[in-house]
């Protein structure tokens, strides 16, 4: 079994964790030495088609088997103990993979009684979950008839049916509108209050952006970089943005002044008469504000650089900073 | 339609032992199966044509107790065989093909399920269809024979009625495993469906032809070679033509080929490497 990390109040921080995972498909390599630690909370698994997602999650269920490294999901090992691992994870698929000429009721309860529900039970709980994503007396209705966003839904009732205490959800808002998009990351965001770990895989940043506590990037079966979000979000230490409004001459006398006083790393016109700078080295704020009232511009923001997902994406793509570096 | 304002809640039931989950999905195909019109049919035109006739037979002529030749006569006759076929045909074409066409095996897998329990709920729900015309009505007519007999012997008549019931639950098995591995290779189960029933009527052409140069080609045939089995099973005679080993190993080889095919085949399917 692999080891997992506690936290010092003994509390098992860690829910997934691969060493040196290499998974290939003949000779093409899905997983090249991944190597991640995915703590409890919503965790957002990013990356660019065939960056090795949803191979990865397939590993953690112990559906592949790894030709390097291990895989340990709550503390038991993906290739010992993939059955036990399996009964406490739930899974939603990313393609298509419902039967057709069943109903949801008849599917999801069948599904529930597979996971070990007895038919009483997986027959209530069917329709709290169905009732849960928001499929009402449609239910009835044979899946083929169904929209996009309803069979997404009605895969995510089947991966929660059980109660699992982590789910997998591999680009679940794939092919939805952005109504349909909005109500499922609700419902993700509604399930993880009840202490589940969900990981999302998605290659659409703004939908992690949103839900997920923890990010991690992945590329060509490589970590590229994972963290919590809001340091991933917080931009590089010591680096400021700084907005100012003025005529040319001035902002052009202001950045002068600032270029002695930090390094300028970065230059952006917003609007005429606005300029953006990203800054390095300007600790004291007062010199700032100081050298913008002495040369006539006002300023209109200070603060840590903030980043989206996708500057954050993009950086570690690049392999370093704001430039690469 | 609006974000339901349902909350989600924990679910803290008790759960079933991972080995007998396979039950779950062979209750779910014997319930789905005796509701299914073709299947209905089957199971009517077949109880009429080869059981119905041989049991009024029995009712009305006096014998003095169960006999393997009447037995014999009755279960290797083509007509019982012919109807297993066709059976294990109808039952078995979607229990496969209709997740390989919907790629719903990984609904099932990414749960605490083997590969062998999916194949093992799958076979036990189709012989539980399959024991409704090939187990259950052979015993039936074996116990009305029993039950009209003129004579006391009534251990002999046990002992045929006992070789009957194994004579039934062989035929309930030995089509099965060959309709599952056709139904694993395609996503149309009338493909599954024709395909099952032709290989066997192939066979059955192929021992047609070869016998004429040889009577030992008559084994290839499914329905020759079981009608064969049964008699060496009730009367302990065979014919001098057939090879008891070549019987068994052709026997043998109809059941466990197919069925190593459909877990070598789902295993690669599900594990993709």
């Amino acid at each position: 079994m692999v080891a997992s990390q506690t936290s010092s109040a003994g509390v098992n921080t860690i829910h997934v964790s691969a060493k040196e995972v290499t998974v290939a498909y003949g000779p093409v390599v899905a997983l090249d030495g991944f190597t991640a630690d995915i703590p409890r909370g919503i965790v957002g698994l990013l990356g660019p088609n065939g960056a090795g997602k949803s191979t990865f999650i397939k590993a953690c269920l112990g559906l592949l088997s790894l030709d390097r490294g291990a895989i340990s999901v709550g503390g038991f090992d993906s290739q010992a103990q993939s059955l036990l691992i399996r009964d406490r994870v739930g899974y939603m698929p990313e393609h298509d993979c419902l039967i057709q000429s069943v109903n949801a009721v008849e599917l999801v309860s069948h599904l529930g009684m597979i996971s070990g529900m007895i038919s009483l039970d997986a027959m209530q709980r069917c329709h709290e979950v169905l009732d849960f994503v928001g499929i009402g007396e449609e239910r009835y209705r044979p899946i083929k008839s169904y929209s996009t966003g309803m069979k997404q839904k009605i895969k995510l009732a089947q991966a929660i049916i059980h109660d699992p205490e982590l789910l997998f959800l591999d680009e679940p808002t794939s092919g939805m509108d952005p109504q349909g998009r909005e109500e499922l990351l609700d419902l993700v965001k509604k399930m993880a209050s009840s202490e589940k770990t969900i990981i999302v895989s998605s290659h659409i940043l703004q939908d992690v952006e949103r839900v997920c506590d923890y990010a991690v990037i992945i590329d060509s079966g490589r970590l590229v970089k994972s963290g919590d979000m809001r340091a991933l979000l917080a931009g590089e230490e010591g680096v400021r943005s700084i907005s100012v409004r003025g005529d040319a001459p001035s902002l052009q006398r202001y950045v002068k002044a600032l270029e002695k006083l930090c390094r300028i790393i970065d230059k952006k016109d917003d609007v005429v008469g606005q300029l953006t700078l990203l800054v390095r080295g300007c600790e004291d704020g007062r010199l700032v504000f100081r050298l913008a009232a002495e040369n006539g511009v006002q300023m209109r923001r200070f603060h840590p650089e903030r980043l989206d997902l996708e500057e954050v994406f993009l950086r570690a793509f690049r392999g370093g900073g704001r430039d690469g570096h | 339609m609006g974000i339901s304002p349902i909350e989600y809640h924990p679910w803290k039931g008790e759960r079933i032992a991972l080995n007998l989950r396979f039950y779950v999905i062979a209750r779910s195909i014997l319930r789905h199966k005796i509701r299914s019109a073709g299947v209905l049919v089957l199971l009517i035109l077949g109880f009429l044509l080869a059981h119905t006739l041989y049991l009024i037979m029995f009712i009305l002529s006096p014998h003095e107790r169960l006999e393997p030749t009447d037995m014999s006569s009755y279960l290797g006759s083509g007509m019982f065989t012919v109807f297993a076929m066709l059976l294990a045909a109808v039952v078995t074409s979607d229990l496969i093909s209709e997740d390989l066409a919907s790629n719903s095996f990984v609904l099932y897998f990414a749960r605490a399920l083997k590969v062998r329990d999916y194949i093992m709920g799958k076979a036990v729900g189709a012989l539980l269809v399959m024991s409704l015309l090939c187990l259950f009505p052979p015993i039936l007519v074996a116990i009305v024979s029993m039950v009209t007999q003129t004579g006391d012997d009534y251990v002999y008549s046990l002992g045929v009625l006992c070789k009957t019931a194994l004579i039934g639950a062989l035929v309930t098995v030995f089509f099965v495993p060959f309709g599952l591995m056709v139904s694993c290779f395609t996503k149309r189960k009338s493909y599954a469906a024709v395909g099952t029933f032709m290989s066997f009527f192939v066979l059955a052409i192929v021992a047609g032809i070869f016998s004429q140069f040889s009577n030992a080609w008559t084994i290839v045939s499914p329905i020759d070679s079981l009608a064969i089995l049964f008699r060496w099973f009730l009367e302990g005679k065979i014919p001098t033509y057939v090879d008891e080993v070549a019987l068994v190993l052709i026997i043998t080889f109809l059941m466990v080929v197919p069925a190593a095919v459909v877990y070598y085949r789902l295993t690669r399917q599900v594990i993709g490497k």
